[in-house]
C-alpha cells in the first residue's frame, strides 16, 4: 500500500493519482480568513487537520473502510471545527497579532483522546479533542430535560445507566503557552521523548515541557548583540524522527545546522553545518533570496532530511554536509523569471515539502495550481494541478507541462500563462498510504492512488 | 472582515525581465535597487512587517551597495523615480528609517546633493543605525498580557520602601474608610495596607490612578 507499488495498468510502475474529494468555497472570492495556511495528517493517517487565516482548526476524520464500495478508499468527512486563537492587539506597538494558524503538529496518541499543538505567530496551544457518544440517563432526583424531582415523590430508587447519543466532538485547550516569543513563529516540533517540543521564531528556538506553560528554556538564539548586525533569520526547525537529543534549524541564507542537546544547554555552536557551496554560473541579485531555506523535514526512518529553497527541493544524507545527495528542480523555467517574481513578491513565497510513508517519493507545490511529486528510487518526477476541472470522483489526474520556451506543444502551457496567485504552499502524505492533502488558498483536495 | 483576494483575475508575470534584459548591468542593478527600496519602504509600513522579508531586502540592498562601492568610478545617478519622493533630510536624523537609507545611499552616489551626511554609528554600514530602528520595531511585546501573568506582589518587590513610615504610607495613597476617626488607625490596619493582599494593592492602585489623571489633565 505504498508508492512504488506497481499497478496494473499495461506495465507501468507508476502510481496514478485520482482525485477523491475537495472541501472549501467553489467561488472565486476568496475571504481572507479562509486561506488555508496549514495541512497535517495524524500519525495513523486517519485524521487531517487543517489551520487557516482565521485562526480556525477543522479536523476530517477518514471513515472506516466502506465494504461495499472496495475500489474507493473511505473519505475524509469533517470531525471537528474550532476557533484556535483569536486576533491579538499589541498596545504598545499598535499591531495586530495575527490568529493565523502557522503549524499544527499532532502528539502521538496515548488514550482515546487526540492532542494537536496549534500555533500562531506569538502562542501556542495544545487542544484536546475527544469523542463523546454516551450520555448518563435515569438519574432518581433529576428529569431527563434537568429539572428536579421532588425527593418527597421518589418511591424507588435506580441506578443511573449510560445511553449512546449522537456522537458529540469536543476540542477544548488544555495548556497555552504563552509570552515566550519575541519574534514571529515559524515552526513546532515535537520530540521523540513524548514530553517535549520546540518552537522556533526568527531568531530564537525553545524547548518546552508539554506539561509546563510557565517556563520555557532557550536553546538557540541568533539575535546579535547589535541588530544591525542581523544578516539572518531562522526559518524552520525539526526534531530528529527517533533521537531524542538532536534537532536542525534552517536558515535565510540556506544553510542547515544540526544540534545536539547533549553538547550543551544552549545549542548556539551546531555540531553540524549543512550548506552547499553556490553555483557562480547561476549567481544573481536574488541569489541569496531564493537559497532562503522555506521548509526542512526529516525522512521517516531519520537518514536523511529535505529542504525546499524556492526553485528546488534538496535530499541530504545526514552524514555529509557539504552538499546534498539529491536536488529536484521544481520550477526552473522560473529562474529567468526573477526579476518579476521579485517585483510582485512572489520570490518570497514559502512552500513546504513532504515525505511519502516509505521515504521513496517527496511532494512539494508551485504556482498554477501545479504540485510536484518526485520517486527518489525511480528517478521520476511528475507534475500534477489541483484544480475543479479535475475533479470528478475517481478521476486520474493528467500530468502537466510547462514550457520553457517558445515552442509550445499542445497541452502544454507557456510559463506566461501560469497563474501566480494560484500558489500550493501547504502539502500532506498520509503516513502509510498514497492518500494526499493538498492546499491550494482556500480549498483543500484530496487525492488517492487508483484502487484496482 | 472579508477582504476579497484575487477575484478570478489571473496573476501574471510582469514584463519586467524584458526591461531587464535591455539594460546594461549598471541599469539592471539600479532597478533592482529602486525595487529593494520601495518594498523596504512598504514592509515598514505593512500591519504585520516581516523580520525575515526585510532581512533579506536589506542584504539584497547591502550586496548592490557594495558593488557600487567597490567599482568606485563615477558614481550612479541618483535615479528620477526616487529623489522626488525622499522627505527633506533633516539636520538630524530621519523620521524613518528607510529615508535613511535611501538618502544615505543617495548622498554617497551624488556628490551634488546638498543633502546632509548622516551621523553614522562606529563601523557601521550606510543606514546602521538606521538598521537598527528597521530590525528593532519587530518585537512582538508581551504588553497585552504582561499584566495578568505578573502576580501584583512581582511589581512592588523591588521597590525600597523602607524609608517610609508605613502610616504616613497608608494614609497618603489608602484613605481611611469614610467614618473612621484617625484613632482606629492601629497597628493592624498599618500592617493591613502593608500586607500584599490583592485588593489592598488594587485600592492603591486606583488611588494612583486617580492621581495621574489629574496630573495629565494639569
Amino acid at each position: 500500500n505504498c508508492s512504488g507499488v506497481a499497478v496494473d495498468n499495461g506495465g507501468s510502475n507508476d502510481v496514478q493519482w485520482c482525485f477523491s474529494q475537495v472541501k472549501g468555497a467553489i467561488d472565486d472570492d476568496v475571504a481572507e480568513a479562509d486561506i488555508i495556511s496549514t495541512v497535517e495528517f495524524n500519525h495513523s493517517g486517519e485524521l487531517l487537520a487543517t489551520g487557516d487565516k482565521g485562526g480556525r482548526v477543522v479536523i476530517f476524520q477518514q471513515e472506516m473502510e466502506n465494504k461495499s464500495q472496495p475500489q474507493c478508499r473511505s473519505e475524509y468527512n469533517v470531525y471537528s471545527t474550532f476557533q484556535s486563537h483569536e486576533p491579538e492587539f499589541d498596545y504598545l506597538k499598535s499591531l495586530e497579532i495575527e490568529e493565523k494558524i502557522n503549524k499544527i503538529r499532532w502528539l502521538p496518541q496515548k488514550n482515546a483522546a487526540q492532542f494537536l499543538l496549534s500555533t500562531n505567530d506569538k502562542t501556542i496551544k495544545l487542544w484536546k479533542i475527544s469523542e463523546r457518544d454516551k450520555r448518563p440517563e435515569g438519574y432518581n432526583l433529576k428529569e431527563e430535560d434537568g429539572r428536579y424531582i421532588d425527593p418527597n415523590t421518589v418511591t424507588a430508587l435506580r441506578v443511573p445507566v449510560f445511553r449512546p447519543m449522537d456522537l458529540m466532538v469536543e476540542a477544548s485547550p488544555r495548556r497555552v503557552f504563552a509570552n515566550a516569543h519575541t519574534y514571529h513563529i515559524n515552526s513546532i516540533s515535537i520530540n521523540s521523548d513524548h514530553e517535549t517540543y520546540l518552537s522556533a521564531d526568527d531568531l530564537r528556538i525553545n524547548l518546552w515541557h508539554q506539561e509546563i506553560t510557565d517556563r520555557s528554556f532557550n536553546i538557540v538564539d541568533i539575535k546579535p548583540a547589535n541588530m544591525e548586525e542581523l544578516t539572518e533569520v531562522i526559518t524552520a526547525a525539526e526534531f530528529h524522527p527517533h533521537q531524542c537529543n538532536t534537532f536542525v534549524y534552517s536558515s535565510s541564507k540556506g544553510t542547515i545546522r544540526l544540534c545536539d542537546m547533549r553538547a550543551s544547554a544552549l545549542c548556539d555552536t551546531h555540531s553540524k553545518l549543512f550548506e552547499e557551496p553556490e553555483d557562480p554560473s547561476n549567481r544573481s541579485f536574488f541569489s541569496e533570496i531564493i537559497s532562503s531555506i522555506s521548509d526542512v523535514k526529516f525522512s521517516h526512518n531519520g537518514r536523511y532530511m529535505m529542504t525546499r529553497d524556492y526553485l528546488s527541493v534538496k535530499i541530504w544524507d545526514l552524514n555529509m554536509e557539504s552538499r546534498p545527495v539529491e536536488t529536484y528542480q521544481v520550477h526552473e523555467y522560473l529562474r529567468n523569471k526573477l526579476c518579476s517574481l521579485y517585483e510582485n513578491d512572489c520570490i518570497f513565497d514559502k512552500f513546504e515539502c513532504c515525505w511519502n510513508g516509505n521515504d521513496s517519493v517527496v511532494m512539494t507545490g508551485s504556482y498554477n495550481n501545479f504540485f510536484r511529486m518526485f520517486d527518489r528510487g525511480q528517478r521520476r518526477d511528475v507534475t500534477l494541478e489541483a484544480s475543479r476541472e479535475g475533479s470528478k470522483p475517481q478521476q486520474v489526474l493528467k500530468p502537466r507541462k510547462v514550457c520553457a520556451d517558445g515552442k509550445r506543444k499542445k497541452d502544454e502551457i507557456s510559463v506566461d500563462s501560469l497563474d501566480f496567485n494560484k500558489k500550493i504552499l501547504h502539502t500532506a502524505w498520509h503516513p502509510q498510504d498514497n492518500v494526499i492533502a493538498v492546499a491550494t488558498t482556500n480549498n483543500l483536495y484530496i487525492f488517492q492512488d487508483k484502487v484496482n | 472582515m472579508r477582504y476579497m483576494v484575487g477575484r478570478g483575475v489571473k496573476r501574471k508575470l510582469s514584463d519586467c525581465e524584458d526591461q531587464m534584459l535591455d539594460l546594461p548591468y549598471p541599469q539592471q542593478r539600479q532597478l533592482v535597487l529602486n525595487l529593494c527600496l520601495d518594498k523596504l519602504q512598504s514592509c515598514q509600513r505593512r500591519a504585520e512587517p516581516s523580520l525575515h522579508r526585510s532581512v533579506l531586502l536589506a542584504n539584497t540592498l547591502r550586496q548592490i551597495q557594495q558593488e557600487m562601492r567597490q567599482e568606485g568610478g563615477p558614481p550612479a545617478p541618483a535615479t528620477p523615480h526616487h529623489s522626488p519622493d525622499l522627505p527633506p533630510v533633516p539636520s538630524d536624523r530621519p523620521s524613518t528609517p528607510v529615508a535613511a537609507l535611501s538618502s544615505s545611499l543617495l548622498c554617497e552616489d551624488d556628490v551634488q546633493s546638498t543633502c546632509t551626511e548622516l551621523p553614522k554609528g562606529p563601523g557601521s554600514e550606510d543606514g546602521g543605525k538606521s538598521q537598527d530602528l528597521l530590525f528593532g520595531s519587530f518585537e512582538i511585546t508581551n504588553s497585552t498580557s504582561y499584566l495578568t501573568d505578573l502576580q501584583l506582589d512581582d511589581i512592588f518587590e523591588d521597590i525600597d520602601t523602607s524609608m517610609y513610615d508605613p502610616s504616613d504610607f497608608s494614609v497618603l495613597a489608602c484613605p481611611p474608610p469614610r467614618g473612621s476617626s484617625g484613632a482606629s488607625l492601629g497597628n493592624d490596619y498599618n500592617l493591613k495596607a502593608f500586607s500584599t493582599s490583592s485588593s489592598t494593592l488594587q485600592m492603591c492602585l486606583n488611588d494612583l490612578d486617580h492621581i495621574m489623571e489629574i496630573l495629565v489633565r494639569s
